[in-house]
């Protein structure tokens, strides 16, 4: 018995040495936070209130402009669509001209004061993908804060490898705008193969097949053994950041709004019927997986039922081009990877769009071998991020991850041509340098274009950046500049110049084509502190705080109770190991850290444990008296 | 692209104890990861001489076996600097075996160590004995190319579309033969290392591989365009 307000302390997994770097699988559909346990030696995956690991990356702004994120979300695409979004990944890194054709399918309403960033209109608020991304790896943080009852700052989260520079730094950003301290970004594919290679013990070339919700993805790799350890090397990556198990639900809904038009009702005035339709077909498509047809009825507003039945041959024959998409990417990752499909030994399938049977079949008879499935698609890349996170914890140190950048890096030459620096599928980090020189006496800067992409003219690649190189003036060809173009492991470029008649270092200032500046995310993560969930640290804070000062204020009125009612039976000694204590916890309590703040409150209690069994005992004597226990 | 200096310094010491390091990649004193050298080249890197013959199951061990020394993975917890160091460090590792894994990068890169090769000053000239075959090529694809813009008869088509064809073959054929010369002189190349000759025979043999570098650069854009205009003619 102790002097104590007890709150419910949930008792998570808490072993000593815990991993504070977590896996996060930010996906289109559902995203995950995964660690590696250290007893077991294998990845897990943490689940949140529901009891699932699972989280819809839906988000959600309340009229009172509290946030909502995940399941709860999900509802309020039902309920409240124009302030719901979902599927926020297939904006991420791009610009209002570059999503034109989505917003036909996907009910995102982009602010029309959008420039080269996205901005996203949700109820009466505008925020960026990053911002809205961020939400959801805010969400999934505390579900980890609260598995661990510790604070939880650095992450490792995975993109699609056909991610470009300007998505894969929103990403990062939105990691920020969350405050994770982003250690690497990992490529799905590859994150799924470390899962399963450390799962199955595989050696050898292996082709990961990823499809998702939003993004498809292929990767070649080469699991090798050294005397160091297991080395997994990508050999080629390709894929479609814009092709997913979306795009099936989009073919069903197109489908069938066809036909509810020629029932003679336009859903177009019902948003929010739109939704259910799009949540009943879902099921449909999932039930397709296992069953050779299903029914769909669906009452309209005008009160009447669309009733379809839908046979899977039928469903095949709508997604068969979708899933044939998929196949342009895998030959040319194999050309890249110069193998043909009999040369590669297991095929391991990823991603939730796996499930649908006309996917397996196809990659089936395209490699002429059985794909691997063991592991539940929708984990096995927040698992490989989690294992991937405990190497770079140094924790597993006999696994070595080389991938490789998806996209060919060039710079606009004359005529608007690209002249290639770094080829698509090079190993990274990766680098080049480039020598640069003026053309006109007195010129004071060159312009450098970076660009992204396989295609021969600047206009048909992937803007990245454009900056000035400022020159001394001089005459013609007297400058020097060398710029170095460095890929890093997450890739993502940095850009140096040195000026190598100075012998000086230039720092350069890069103005990313499709996203926002250091200046823009530092405004963001000022502006975000007015709706982010506190710190898990400062929350400890005043959970304990609050106790303290609850055992604090029931020990002293115990305290002098006892002295008014048995002054003799207080022993001097435990008198002033109360005193002690109270004066530490109250000296704890002036500063900010929560465990200390929490173990003299133990001490405390401790302390006065005897004290309360007297008072206890006493009342209790009391109540055999006929006394009632409130008047002890 | 520029290339660095053939100087390789050895006399560098450690960025953080000062003691010599000769130009290992970790201090022999305190263990600390080291910058390369200034002019460090990529077959130094690997331990290998300046050879065009290269064994790619050793090249690949020693990659590997560097990666693991080198990556970033293994300085993720490391100070910033360190972090730095092993980022760049990588990166050249990985752009070496990039470039001499490629027998004809390894050539490229070769030549541009001793400033022979340089970026914009590759002659485009068309080879004597392919300037028949690249009038007749020309021809086609102008007509190729007018006969789309103006609608393009089905009938045309097709015989322009085998004349193509068969200009794809040739030219794949001599883009073959060219990397065969290619691999001879590099095998000369490296003959001459062997029997220590003297820097006259040396870049004389250097000057043989620039020109069928050239070559091979010439009928290659003629492959990739002929390739692209059959491709679109889809």
């Amino acid at each position: 018995m102790v002097f104590t307000s007890h709150q419910s302390r949930k008792q998570g997994d808490n072993t000593q040495n815990m991993p504070r770097t977590v896996g996060i699988d930010l996906g289109t559909t559902y995203s995950l936070i995964a660690y590696q346990d250290k007893r077991e030696g294998r990845p897990k995956c943490i689940p949140g209130p529901y009891g699932t690991p699972l989280c819809p990356s839906v988000v959600s702004v309340d009229a009172d402009g509290s946030i909502v994120v995940g399941q709860a979300a999900q509802r309020r695409l039902l309920t409240q669509p124009e302030r719901t979004i979902y599927s926020v990944k297939r904006l991420l890194g791009r610009g209002p001209a570059d999503v034109q054709g989505e917003l036909k399918i996907f009910p995102f309403r982009i602010d029309p004061a959008s420039k080269n960033v996205i901005r996203v209109r949700l109820g009466d608020r505008v925020f960026t993908p990053p911002e809205i991304s961020a939400f959801i790896l805010r969400e999934l943080k505390m579900w980890a804060e609260e598995y661990f009852q510790d604070s939880v700052e650095r992450a490792v989260i995975t993109v699609p490898a056909y991610f470009n520079d300007a998505q894969r730094q929103a990403t990062r950003d939105a990691g920020r705008l969350a405050g994770l301290e982003v250690l690497r970004l990992v490529n799905e594919p590859t994150a799924a193969a470390l899962a399963y290679g450390l799962h199955e013990q595989k050696r050898g070339k292996v082709a990961v097949y990823d499809f998702g919700g939003g993004t498809f993805d292929i990767s070649i790799l080469k699991l090798i053994s050294t005397s160091d350890g297991d080395i997994y090397q990508v050999l080629s990556t390709n894929g479609d950041t814009h092709l997913g198990g979306d795009d099936i639900d989009n073919a069903l809904q197109g489908m069938a709004r066809e036909e509810i038009r020629g029932l003679g009702v336009d859903l177009a005035a019902h948003p929010e019927v739109v939704q259910e339709l799009r949540k009943a077909l879902i099921a449909a498509k999932h039930e397709l997986s296992s069953e050779d047809k299903t029914t769909v009825k669906f009452p309209l507003p005008d009160g009447s039922v669309y009733f379809r039945e839908i046979t899977r041959a039928e469903y095949e024959r709508l997604i068969r081009p979708i899933v044939g998409r998929t196949m342009g990417p895998v030959r040319q990752a194999l050309a890249d990877a110069k193998l043909s499909p009999a040369e590669i030994e297991e095929v391991v399938l990823v991603g939730g769009s796996t499930r649908v049977p006309l996917v397996r079949q196809t990659v089936e008879q395209f490699f002429g071998r059985r794909p691997h499935t063991e592991l539940n698609p929708d984990e096995v890349v927040a698992l490989g991020a989690a294992v991937q996170a405990d190497i770079l914890e140094g924790g597993v140190n006999d696994m070595l991850l080389l991938d490789v950048t998806p996209l060919s890096l060039g710079i606009e030459t004359m005529g608007g041509v690209v002249a290639k620096i770094i080829p698509r599928n090079s190993t990274v980090p990766a680098s080049a340098q480039e020598l640069f020189t003026t053309g006109v006496e007195n010129q004071t800067g060159i312009d450098i274009h970076v660009l992204q992409g396989e295609r021969e003219l600047a206009k048909d690649c992937r803007s990245l950046a454009k900056f000035q190189l400022k020159v001394p003036p001089g005459p013609a060809g007297l400058a020097r500049i060398e710029v170095k173009f460095l890929i890093d492991a997450s890739g993502i470029l940095q850009v140096s110049a040195s000026d190598l008649r100075a012998g000086t270092e230039h720092s350069i200032e890069v103005q990313p084509t499709y996203g926002l500046d250091d200046a823009e995310v530092e405004r963001m993560l000022e502006e975000s502190i007015e709706f982010a969930e506190q710190d898990f640290s400062e929350r400890q804070l005043i959970e304990a705080r609050n106790e303290a000062e609850s055992v604090l204020h029931l020990t002293e009125k115990a305290l002098a109770r006892e002295l008014g009612e048995a002054p003799g039976e207080l022993p001097d000694e435990e008198r002033r190991a109360i005193d002690g204590a109270i004066a530490a916890l109250r000296e704890a309590l002036a500063g900010t850290d929560y465990k200390r703040v929490r173990a003299f409150v133990d001490v405390l209690n401790q302390a006065s444990t005897p004290l309360a069994e007297r008072m206890m005992n006493r009342a209790l004597g009391a109540a055999l008296e006929g006394k009632k226990l409130g008047d002890v | 692209m520029s290339a660095p200096s053939t100087t390789v310094t050895t006399s560098a010491n450690c960025w953080s104890c000062s003691a010599a390091t000769a130009g290992a990649s970790f201090c022999p004193a305190c263990g600390k990861i080291q910058p390369l050298p200034k002019g460090a080249d990529y077959f130094a890197f690997f331990g290998m001489p300046q050879k065009l013959t290269i064994d790619l199951a050793i090249l690949e061990q020693r990659f590997h076996a560097l990666s693991w020394k080198l990556h970033p993975d293994h300085f993720a917890r490391a100070p910033e600097d360190e972090r730095q160091i092993s980022l760049d460090l990588s990166s050249q590792l990985n752009d070496a075996y990039r470039t001499l894994r490629d027998p004809v990068a390894r050539v490229e890169y070769l030549l541009s160590l001793s400033g022979m090769r340089k970026e914009g000053q590759k002659k485009q000239q068309a080879p004597p004995e392919l300037l028949e075959e690249v009038f007749e090529l020309n021809e086609s694809l102008d007509e190729l190319r007018e006969a789309r813009a103006s609608g393009g008869s089905a009938a045309q088509l097709p015989g322009l579309r085998a004349k193509l064809e068969s200009a794809q073959h040739k030219f794949e054929s001599s883009l073959a033969d060219v990397d065969q010369e290619l691999a001879r002189v590099s095998a000369e190349w490296d003959a001459a290392l062997d029997s220590a000759a003297d820097e006259a025979a040396k870049k004389k043999l250097m000057e043989r591989m620039n020109e069928v570098l050239n070559r091979r650069s010439y009928i290659r854009n003629l492959v990739n365009g002929v390739r692209q205009e059959l491709v679109t003619g889809d």
